[in-house]
């Protein structure tokens, strides 16, 4: 499944520029996609398996790269929660 | 008329750039002397354009329009948007129109029918075998993205046979020109699913044998265990392509290694010209 909405976040999101303003104001980014409030409260709890259910693991990768997730801690979130 | 100036393969990714100081002295070396072998093989090939066939990583596409095959046929081509591709010498990449807008044609008229763009960004997929091989001033670049990344794929037969195709369209080409082919990713490696950082090496190893045999045994054996061999290993579809290219024929491995540090099974291959 794809949720179109939260995959075009994260692919907005590869730009250094867009990254910036969402890590200084999140709400005011998602304000302009239309998310959920189920996804929405997904990504607040960093939620990895929830948003790997609904979007390309190539871009989850990268939004959670972005925003400063480390790896190891990432594979420990896809894997057990 | 253009000849086919040889086919090579190497694998990709991230980590290759953005953790080289953390891979262990051994294996960057391996790593390193690949490339450089790889790089030295494609100039002594002494191509004036090179198809580089690599996935697109959400640079250029998204979910509104994920083309199977693009070929690039602009002028030029954009580097890498990665912020850690930076240092990549290369922003404005020199295109063939000619020769990519011949394949084009030469492919619709076989009803391959790719999608075509005349400005893409060559992101760390293309980009990072053409900066560690080493090679300086770049050929001309004629970019062809197959779509390794967002189901539905193209079917690795038809991987196999867009080589053939890009072999035929090569030899067609009227000027007389050298057209060499750089397949780039895989081999096993998985990227964002729970299996992360695994690296299947007697699956990659198995696949390297199978380069040597039939393109129906190496098909085969692909359709059946790619599923399960992480996600990032369906970019073996562009060694397929280089394959095909090669007629299925003269295939010599470069050199394989696991690296756990880049979370790839890294493989590097050349393609031998036979005559007959």
């Amino acid at each position: 499944m794809r949720d179109y909405w939260l995959s075009r976040l994260f692919y907005d999101l590869q730009s250094p520029a867009a990254v910036a303003e969402y890590r200084a104001e999140r709400d005011k980014v998602l304000d302009r996609y239309s998310i959920g409030p189920d996804v929405r409260k997904a990504l607040a709890e960093n939620d990895v398996p929830f948003l790997a259910r609904r979007t390309n693991a190539y871009l989850l990768r990268y939004y959670f790269f972005a925003t400063g997730m480390k790896d190891e801690e990432f594979i420990r979130r896809l894997r057990h929660g | 008329m253009a000849s086919f100036a040889g086919a090579f393969a190497a694998s990709h990714g991230p980590l290759i750039i953005r953790e080289w100081d953390a891979v262990p002295a051994g294996e960057k070396s391996r790593l390193e002397n690949a490339f450089e072998e790889l790089g030295r093989r494609l100039k002594s090939a002494q191509p004036d354009a090179l198809i580089v066939v690599s996935p697109d990583h959400w640079s250029n596409f998204f979910l509104d329009n994920y083309p199977a095959v693009c070929l690039g046929v602009g002028a030029a081509n954009e580097g890498p948007p990665e912020p850690w591709m930076k240092a990549f010498a290369h922003r404005d990449i020199a295109g063939h129109p000619a020769l990519a807008m011949h394949i084009a044609e030469e492919a619709m008229r076989a009803g391959f029918e790719p999608s075509v763009s005349h400005r893409l960004k060559l992101d760390h997929g293309a980009c990072i075998p053409l900066w560690r091989m080493g090679l300086g001033t770049l050929p001309k670049i004629v970019p062809m993205l197959v779509n390794s990344i967002e189901p539905p794929m193209p079917s690795l037969r038809r991987c196999f046979d867009w080589g053939r195709l890009l072999r035929q369209a090569i030899e067609s080409y009227r000027e007389p020109i050298r057209v060499a082919i750089l397949g780039t990713g895989g081999l096993s490696h998985s990227i964002g699913e729970p299996t992360m950082g695994a690296i299947h090496e007697e699956f990659d190893r198995r696949t390297i044998r199978l380069f040597s045999s039939s393109g129906d045994a190496l098909i085969s054996f692909l359709e059946e265990e790619l599923p399960r061999r992480g996600n990032g290993s369906e970019e073996v579809r562009n060694w397929l392509v280089a394959h095909g290219a090669a007629l299925g024929r003269g295939f010599e491995l470069v050199d394989y290694l696991p690296v756990p540090t880049v979370i790839v099974g890294c493989g590097f291959a050349s393609w031998r010209e036979l005559t007959s």
